[in-house]
């Protein structure tokens, strides 16, 4: 029954993590027992990431570091990130060999790049074969290019920042909050992530101790290790920096409206005055620019002073979060308008800014501090 | 002039209701059917269309479907994944569910599989989540039913489990750990849900497979532009938004409203051509009565405060049971012969409660399309009458 189960988690993972859209026959887990080279209970789990290694097994590889210790990653992807932290030496690094299933040397396999089984953790996977003649019958079984090692993990190694942000928004969006639910029922709230070197153990200390958490399926334990190693290790005590609520009675003071009419374009300044702390509401980045620059211009706001700001609140596009506006990143000169016309379209990431402005034909993305008088009084031309 | 009510008119006026009691017994009853006729459509129309929205705000901004061959057919749950890597969407989620026809009864259940720990798409779920573990009802195989499935069951001698027959022709039975309340009637008395993992043993769904993909996306105006971006992606899906499925509700309401719009000018053309049956003219006994109270020193303002007393009492005591009698008659007794225009408008054949829906608007609608119109009706020609020289009304 026990066994059962497991294996009911194991196929839920190959679901999740490992389904190929195109092809379905090819599976990236082990067909009988992988060769695992850690130490203890910890030797199920990939050092970097924390996967499942018989989940991803022919995507595996195993290197030595310089003091002994044996680590085994789900994929070149985790290997690379390895790389960058501890001084690997490259020529001892072991990949599973599709076929055989058996670890060779890395260094004389030959790697199926581009292919259409999907990477693990990466957009393109490198599969390892011992012999050339395998390595080009499997591509032209499943497309792909032929290559080295060297060349394979120079191509991990460029695309890594891109692995690494897909990854991260996959995590951010459903591994930390499954994990934190988890982890509210089902664990103790004194597990400490410090107390672990890497993922791999922490993962092998919950499954192995009753008392930390109840009984977890496979997925359930990487979401509450994810949480647990991402979030409450690094302990991001960011401060949060709170929604934007407004009265029903605020108007924004440079258009007149009622801002609580417009929640999603809200953006607020809050100042000193003296020492009370005050603060406006506008209904649009563009009008708070505009009292940013001028405020006298809008009315006796004398005792505004750009140096008594103490912060900045906007919402974010995407998710319509409230912001740290003088971090934030704008779009200018997109299709999207706001209460007023023309806006400034705040975001928290670079990244999303780009593909905004690409999608609603934007002009440029200018970060707060860029943001000139002379360009928000276009806006409403 | 003291503006204080004449309670020796008001007196005239009730006696004068019973001489004529038979005549005045039949407009009451014709009345009070008439606005407990009306107020009965308003009332359910009012209440079908609370269902409607309160299913409608419930539907996931978007879902995603495979099409093979023009059919739906499951889709891989790592779509769900690559959706996700969309900026602007703040979840996908893979869900196994389908429609279970449960002969006996003649009604589809829609069995629904429920990830303890992923994040849930309708608030219900929320609570049901927080109520019972999935976990442990996936090992004790057990299920969480809608208050009205419950029923159903029991109906048909389903106290504690129930059979599902899986596709290959075996059973799977599975017990009742449950009700839970749905946000809408239509929900809690069609939906089963239970582990992610039965359901799929129920349907035969392979375990990398989902029947749909739903989507949220926090800024309501990126949905057309998400919406793009995934048929682009998947160009085999079929992408649906919430906006599309309101407009396909829509017009199935506003066809069943259709034919009770029709019935609804019937009973007001009925209406009308009783008042102005009763407006066109007096009977002679009436004008004459006019005269005498006249030739007896009342002043025109006098017979027509009279008059006014006289119509608002009958109109307003017609209107009171007639409102009260549709309340009793929709939310008491659930419409019987005039809800039946509406079965069929769920496309499923499960029953639904109207939910009490009190909207002050309907009411005061009603009123004034009868009340002042029979005031009126009856005060016009008396004013007519009063106005004449008393001897030409008496002679």
């Amino acid at each position: 029954m026990f066994s059962k189960k497991i294996v009911l988690a194991f196929m839920l993972l190959v679901g999740l993590y490992s389904a190929s859209y195109a092809e379905n026959t090819f599976s990236k887990m082990a067909s009988g027992k992988p060769t695992l080279i850690q130490e203890g209970q910890k030797k199920k789990w990939c050092s970097v990431c924390g996967m499942n290694l018989k989940m991803f097994y022919k995507t595996s590889h195993t290197v030595k570091l310089k003091d002994g210790k044996k680590r085994q990653y789900c994929s070149m992807r985790c290997l690379a990130v390895d790389s960058h932290e501890h001084n690997i030496s490259l020529d001892a690094v072991q990949v599973v060999d599709v076929n055989s299933e058996k670890l060779i040397n890395a260094n004389k396999a030959f790697y199926v790049l581009n292919s259409k089984i999907k990477g693990t953790m990466s957009k393109v996977s490198k599969l390892a074969f011992a012999s050339e003649d395998e390595a080009n019958a499997f591509a032209k079984e499943y497309g792909g290019e032929v290559t080295d090692f060297k060349t394979a993990f120079a191509k991990a190694n460029t695309s890594l920042e891109k692995d690494i942000a897909m990854v991260q928004m996959k995590k951010e969006k459903k591994m930390y909050p499954m994990g934190k639910k988890i982890f509210e029922k089902k664990c103790q709230e004194s597990i400490d992530p410090m107390a672990y070197k890497e993922i791999n153990q922490l993962k092998s200390a919950i499954a192995s101790d009753d008392k930390l958490c109840k009984p977890l399926k496979e997925k359930q334990l990487q979401a509450v290790a994810l949480y647990l190693w991402d979030i409450k290790r690094v302990d991001k005590s960011k401060e949060d920096i709170g929604n934007i609520e407004i009265g029903k009675d605020e108007k924004c003071p440079v258009c007149g409206m009622f801002t609580h009419m417009f929640p999603k374009w809200a953006a607020q300044i809050f100042y000193k005055n003296g020492n009370i702390e005050q603060h406006q509401s506008f209904d649009g980045v563009k009008d708070l620019m505009k009292f940013y620059f001028n405020a006298t211009a809008w009315g006796s706001y004398e005792y505004f002073k750009k140096e008594n700001i103490t912060k900045i609140l906007v919402n974010d596009y995407y998710n319509q979060k409230a912001i740290d506006g003088q971090k934030a990143f704008y779009v200018v000169g997109s299709d999207v308008s706001g209460p007023m016309g023309n806006e400034l379209i705040p975001f928290e990431k670079e990244a999303d800014a780009k593909t905004f402005l690409h999608d609603h034909h934007g002009k440029s993305i200018v970060t707060f501090d860029k943001i000139t008088k002379d360009e928000v009084s276009k806006l409403d031309k | 002039m003291s503006r204080k009510i004449n309670l020796y008119l008001v007196e005239y006026a009730i006696n004068a209701l019973f001489r004529n009691r038979s005549k005045n017994i039949f407009i009451m009853v014709v009345f009070t059917l008439l606005t407990a006729l009306l107020s009965s459509i308003f009332f359910i129309t009012g209440s079908i269309k609370h269902e409607l929205q309160s299913t409608v705000d419930a539907l996931p901004q978007i879902v995603v479907q495979k099409i093979k061959a023009g059919r739906h057919y499951d889709i891989d749950t790592s779509v769900a994944d690559e959706i996700l890597n969309i900026t602007g969407v703040s979840e996908a989620l893979p869900r196994v569910w389908g429609y279970y026809y449960f002969e006996n009864a003649g009604v589809n259940f829609s069995v629904m599989g429920i990830e303890q720990y992923a994040q849930q798409y309708k608030k219900s779920f929320d609570t049901v989540v927080n109520k019972f573990d999935f976990d442990e009802l996936d090992s004790n195989k057990q299920m969480v039913v809608g208050e009205g499935v419950k029923k159903v069951m029991e109906k048909n001698y389903y106290n504690k489990y129930f059979n599902f027959i899986k596709p290959d022709g075996t059973f799977k039975q599975i017990s009742i750990a449950g009700t839970f309340k749905g946000d809408t009637k239509l929900e809690s008395n069609d939906m089963i849900l239970m582990s992610t993992q039965n359901v799929r043993e129920i349907f035969d769904i392979a375990q990398d497979k989902a029947t749909d993909i739903v989507v949220k996306v926090p800024n309501p105006e990126e949905v057309t532009t998400i919406a793009s971006k995934i048929k682009l992606l998947y160009p085999d899906s079929r992408v649906i938004t919430s906006n599309d499925l309101q407009v396909s509700y829509q017009n199935i309401f506003d066809y069943k409203s259709g034919v009770f719009l029709a019935l609804f000018i019937v009973a007001l053309f009925t209406f009308f051509m009783i008042i102005y049956d009763k407006a066109s003219g007096l009977s002679s006994e009436e004008k004459r009565e006019i005269g005498i109270l006249k030739a007896i020193g009342w002043r025109v303002d006098d017979v027509l405060k009279e008059k006014f007393y006289e119509s608002f009492i009958i109109s307003f005591l017609a209107f009171l049971v007639g409102t009260l009698l549709a309340f009793a008659f929709v939310y008491l007794f659930q419409a019987p012969l005039l809800r039946e225009i509406f079965v069929g408008y769920s496309q499923l054949k499960t029953s639904f409660e109207l939910p009490f829906v009190f909207d002050i608007q309907t009411l005061f609608l009603v009123f004034f399309l009868s009340v002042p119109i029979y005031i009126a009706a009856t005060i016009i020609p008396s004013w007519r009458a009063a106005t004449l020289e008393v001897d030409e009304v008496i002679r």
